[in-house]
């Protein structure tokens, strides 16, 4: 099959980084050729066959080797799926080529309809090479090139999969175009800092990662025919629970589940992280590489950079880290986009805000939040109070009010201690409710900072968003009739890029539109008015 | 920021067609209104034939729960609506206002705008009416306009096609 696959001018073994092609077109081998993806595909097609003959495998085991009729019917079925998955794959490998020209890069696919699908060159913004543990194994990997359009799965082309080294040979053909010029500073922005583990246990949802984790295994066990409960070692251990001294087996219960939690945390965070790089590439591009068994390496062109994110999430703030997102054009859709914009682990506080300054190659605007009004671009401008009491009133009305009425009118049907249950949460519901409805305020902020657009707001992950101004492509204002009374509106920012919608929430109504217009000129300018002038709406046609 | 005078948006200087009234009562009607009436209808009706007991306590929790509310919309959404629905095509951007409770404002330069779809609706056909959407680079840009006469629709899918090929294009 593909000779031209192997035969590269001994591209040295790792990490081949993109060649800085100069003027002409790269006299990559195979400019021009149809070539094909790896027959190890087909293998990584199988991958799936796994879990059901592992599951297999454990029934066997679990009953001793005698198998059952309905097993070896299960196993008759996997063999026909077999057979049609390898038959499918097959077909689909044989019948799909690919090639990169001078302009574009060229897929054919389809057995009887066949498809070619052309990308010109300077469209693709980032290219993505993931590679999960089977594709390792078998030392292929999957490329995504991705396009401006940012839409769903449209803009995308994936070449499912090639070697290791062609994948990043081929990167480098894809992105060759770009501007390779030395980069002034350091490239590297940062790299893996085992200290940064500790914040790993801040990010999961601790407690409730475990639940997710010990109801997956309680399906899979019952999936195989285990019922969990009717073996004899879980139940003695829940009796033995039951009996001893609840005050003590209680918080040790808790205390192991945070524990377990904990570690789950620390796997996921080095499983992400292992290895991780946050560099530039040249000039134009930024580089994120990182992962242990599923290894990810997401490049985004500096012209779809569009700002970033820095985010603070509750646990993560009391512990003073934070993480940082790039907002960023061509990253899929909001599933790829969230796993793809990654810049920095849970890191420290410090350590976020200068991997965000190098990324937006200016320093990052961290200002704080205060009362008045200041030119000055060290404080954000705060919100009216307006938007505190609608918070109160929120927090108030959606956490306290319906579980305590709740517990309370089942209380009175049924049991007094669901009665007391129901004054116990209100009375410690509503302190916590009113401190985060403080807290979401005080977070609450924007401000125009040179080129960029800073808007800080939340309170369970306190984000401050760093945009370039002239990415806003739209402004939206929102009301409710309560906003209307409270004399707010928020604003939604259109950019191409990342969320698409960032949202100002609650701002003061007449100062709404001159942050908007000041913010992003010549988007809404024709339709402003000077409050002097008042109510200038001229009937319909 | 200039804040000797802070500048407030003005609504859209064109309103929609006054048919959208119609079609939007007959959307309410067919989603939500219609099929809550019905309901209190066949419930009403049940409770007659068959539990002629429950009558007294149900009829008026049918009346709060059901029909009051259907009624409600049918009768205020249309009218807010209207009131709060507008467009205008401006030199470098395109504005439109909607929503009845949420109300939204957005506008759109001209510069970022990739198509215009005109749709008609089956209700939409038979008033008359036509639905022009502005879709720009980011989902969050969209602009729809509802309810415009089918003449203004098609003259503004124009203009804003000819002015945006006008207004230098970064439709990024």
């Amino acid at each position: 099959m593909s000779a031209a696959r192997h035969d590269g001018p001994g591209t040295g073994g790792d990490a081949p980084t993109p060649a800085p092609h100069t003027d002409d077109q790269p006299a990559v081998p195979g400019t021009g050729e149809w070539r094909r993806l790896s027959p190890r595909t087909l293998l990584v097609h199988c991958g799936w066959l796994g879990a059901p003959l592992g599951s297999l495998a454990l029934t066997a085991l679990a009953t001793g080797g005698r198998i059952t009729a309905g097993a070896w019917i299960t196993l008759a079925a996997i063999a026909a799926a077999f057979a049609v998955v390898t038959a499918a794959g097959l077909v689909r490998w044989a019948r799909t080529d690919f090639r990169v020209t001078a302009e574009s890069l060229d897929v054919r696919s389809g057995l009887l309809t066949r498809r070619l699908r052309s990308v010109p060159l300077h469209r693709i913004r980032t290219v993505d090479l993931t590679a999960s543990p089977l594709h390792r194994l078998l030392g292929v990997t999957v490329l995504r090139a991705g396009t401006a359009g940012s839409g769903e799965g449209s803009g995308e082309l994936s070449l499912e999969a090639l070697p290791v080294v062609e994948g990043e040979r081929l990167r480098g053909e894809l992105l060759a175009r770009a501007a390779a010029e030395a980069v002034a500073e350091d490239p590297v922005l940062a790299r893996i800092n085992w200290r940064w583990l500790r914040y790993a246990p801040l990010t999961f949802w601790v407690v409730g990662g475990v639940f997710v984790a010990g109801g997956s295994a309680y399906r899979a066990l019952h999936e195989m025919g285990i019922e969990p409960w009717k073996l004899g070692f879980v139940r003695r251990a829940f009796e033995e629970f039951g009996n001893g001294m609840l005050w003590l087996t209680l918080p040790a219960a808790l205390l192991a589940v945070i524990a377990l939690g904990s570690v789950g945390a620390l796997v996921l965070y080095v499983e992400n992280w292992w290895s991780y790089r946050l560099e530039w590439a040249d000039a134009g591009t930024l580089r994120v590489h990182r992962g242990l068994l599923t290894t990810r390496s997401v490049t985004i062109e500096r012209a779809r950079l569009r700002g970033v994110v820095l985010r603070e999430p509750l646990l993560l703030r009391a512990g003073g880290g934070a993480t940082v997102r790039a907002v960023a054009g061509g990253l899929g859709n909001k599933e790829e986009n969230r796993k793809r914009s990654g810049l920095l682990p849970p890191a420290p506080r410090r350590e976020a805000v200068r991997v965000a300054g190098g990324t937006l190659r200016t320093p990052f605007p961290d200002p704080e939040v205060t009362g008045r009004q200041i030119d000055g671009d060290r404080h954000l401008v705060r919100h009216p109070r307006a938007a505190l009491r609608r918070r109160r009133t929120r927090g108030l009305l959606f956490a306290v009010l319906p579980v305590s009425a709740l517990l309370a009118g089942l209380g009175a049907a049924f049991t007094p201690v669901l009665l007391h249950a129901a004054w116990i949460y209100a009375v410690l519901a509503t302190p916590a409710v009113l401190w985060l409805a403080r807290d979401a305020y005080r977070n609450l902020g924007h401000q125009i900072v040179g080129e960029h657009l800073v808007v800080r707001a939340g309170t369970f992950s306190r984000d401050t968003l760093v945009l370039r101004r002239e990415a806003v492509a739209a402004w939206t204002f929102t009301t409710s009739p309560f906003t209307r009374r409270a004399g707010l509106v928020t604003l939604t920012a259109a950019v191409a890029a990342g969320e698409e919608g960032y949202r100002v929430p609650d701002l003061a109504q007449g100062a709404a539109a001159g942050f908007a217009a000041t913010a992003a000129p010549g988007i809404l300018d024709e339709f402003l008015t000077r409050p002097v002038g008042h109510g200038d709406r001229t009937p319909s046609t | 920021m200039s804040e000797h005078a802070a500048p407030l948006l003005r609504p859209p200087r064109h309103r929609v067609d006054p048919r959208a009234r119609a079609w939007w009562r007959v959307q309410a009607l067919l989603t939500l209104s219609g099929p809550m009436l019905l309901t209190a209808l066949v419930m009403a009706a049940l409770s007659v034939l068959f539990f002629p007991g429950a009558l007294p306590w149900l009829g008026p929790l049918l009346l709060v729960v059901l029909v009051l509310p259907a009624v409600a919309y049918l009768v205020v959404m249309p009218r807010m609506r209207y009131a709060v629905h507008a467009w205008e095509l401006g030199e470098r951007a395109v504005y439109a206002a909607g929503g009845w409770f949420w109300q939204k404002r957005r506008i759109a330069p001209l510069s970022r705008v990739q198509t215009v779809d005109t749709v008609r609706g089956p209700i939409q056909r038979r008033y008359g009416l036509a639905t022009v959407t502005v879709t720009t680079a980011s989902t969050a840009g969209d602009i729809k306009i509802a309810g415009l006469s089918d003449a203004d629709a098609e003259a503004l899918s124009r203009r804003i096609g000819e002015v945006a090929q006008d207004v230098p294009g970064d439709a990024a």
